[in-house]
């Protein structure tokens, strides 16, 4: 079904206009991608590192997602958009690939948790600020952390899905 | 030792030779590449937006920046040590490429930018540590030093267009009719 879709997608006109140029195309979406990637990686990370009491302790929790919230959420959809347009310019290399499945997931699981995490921000603020009482929300910070550090290493890993050996969708390369 | 002698010697060594034969090696050291630059950049873009007066205006400057020096310098380490394992595996390729020339150039320019940065409007920074923007030459460091960041980023990425594991240029100059088609041989881990 994955490789039906892929090759419908790889007939499309846009697909096949970014095929024509993919010499500078593919790169240049490529090089976009990765500078909205260190915009929401570091605005994940400069949360959980006020989270955890390693940066930024002079401004509340709320003052700090306040100030990257809306960074982290633009970037996201440039990130998005970038990321849709590799699809359509190249279908096979991402959607029979083991890594770009698993890293879908966990953007998923990522964006759920941010998602939480500001809506029931204001009720638990009180708590979450208390020193020594905030163990949960702390092992939240590097449990985000984490998913969004294997989110960018599982993008560049489409690249290599033979890594994987019989995981990946695609014929071995 | 000629310069040849050392890429060779560089390519040839025990640590190149361990990383060009594993299947993980190299594609990890380039994810960890990806996420150490991501977060340079990251951080360094929220110094320059501070400097031009787009983000973080309440904060004085010099808290802002120690928040995120000591980051900035954390992932600056990881991703020079990811990068130059990389370029060992493949040292004479890398070091006739013309993007990973370009990018070292670059790279030298950001490291000058922000010296005269320290040496102009940061040696005075609590003169103006509250205002909503830096002076003159604190604003030129920021556009500079954003300007060159996302040139490194696209340099980066075009090197991974441009090399092949098995291909060497047959002259050292550039040919810039070749520099927009990719390499026709795919063999090898040209990271794309």
């Amino acid at each position: 079904m994955l490789e039906r879709l892929a090759e419908w997608l790889a007939l499309t006109s846009l697909s096949a206009l970014i095929q024509t140029h993919n010499a500078w195309v593919i790169p240049t979406i490529q090089s976009v991608h990765i500078v909205a990637i260190g915009i929401v990686l570091t605005a994940v990370v400069m949360i959980d590192l006020r989270i955890l009491g390693w940066a930024g302790h002079d401004q509340t929790l709320r003052e700090t997602t306040d100030r990257f919230g809306p960074w982290l959420s633009g970037a996201l959809i440039v990130l998005l958009v970038t990321g849709a347009l590799m699809i359509i310019g190249e279908p096979r290399r991402e959607l029979l690939s083991f890594s770009f499945w698993l890293k879908m997931s966990l953007v998923i699981v990522g964006t759920i948790i941010a998602a939480i995490f500001k809506m029931t921000l204001k009720s638990n603020e009180p708590r979450w600020e208390q020193k020594g009482k905030a163990r949960s929300v702390k092992w939240l910070a590097i449990l985000t952390l984490l998913i969004w550090i294997s989110i960018v290493v599982l993008g560049r890993l489409i690249a290599y899905d033979h890594i994987w050996g019989s995981w990946s969708f695609g014929p071995i390369a | 030792m000629d310069t040849a002698a050392v890429l060779e010697w560089l390519k040839s060594s025990h640590l190149a030779t361990g990383i060009r034969d594993s299947l993980y090696l190299f594609p990890l050291l380039e994810a960890f590449h990806v996420f150490g630059l991501a977060l340079v950049f990251g951080m360094t873009v929220i110094l320059d937006f501070r400097l031009l007066g787009i983000a973080s205006v309440r904060r004085p400057v010099t808290q802002v920046m120690s928040d995120i020096m000591k980051w900035i310098w954390l992932a600056f380490m990881l991703t020079a040590i990811t990068g130059i394992l990389m370029f060992i595996t493949n040292a004479d390729v890398y070091y006739h490429n013309f993007f990973f020339r370009t990018k070292m150039v670059l790279l030298a320019l950001a490291g000058v930018n922000m010296v005269i940065f320290e040496l102009t409007s940061g040696r005075v920074v609590h003169r103006w540590n509250k205002d909503a923007t830096a002076p003159l030459p604190g604003k030129t460091a920021a556009i500079l030093s954003l300007l060159l960041w996302i040139t490194i980023i696209f340099m980066g990425r075009w090197i991974g267009f441009t090399t092949t594991k098995s291909q060497v240029p047959q002259a050292p100059d550039v040919n810039f009719d070749e520099l927009f088609t990719p390499p026709a041989s795919n063999e090898g881990g040209a990271p794309k």
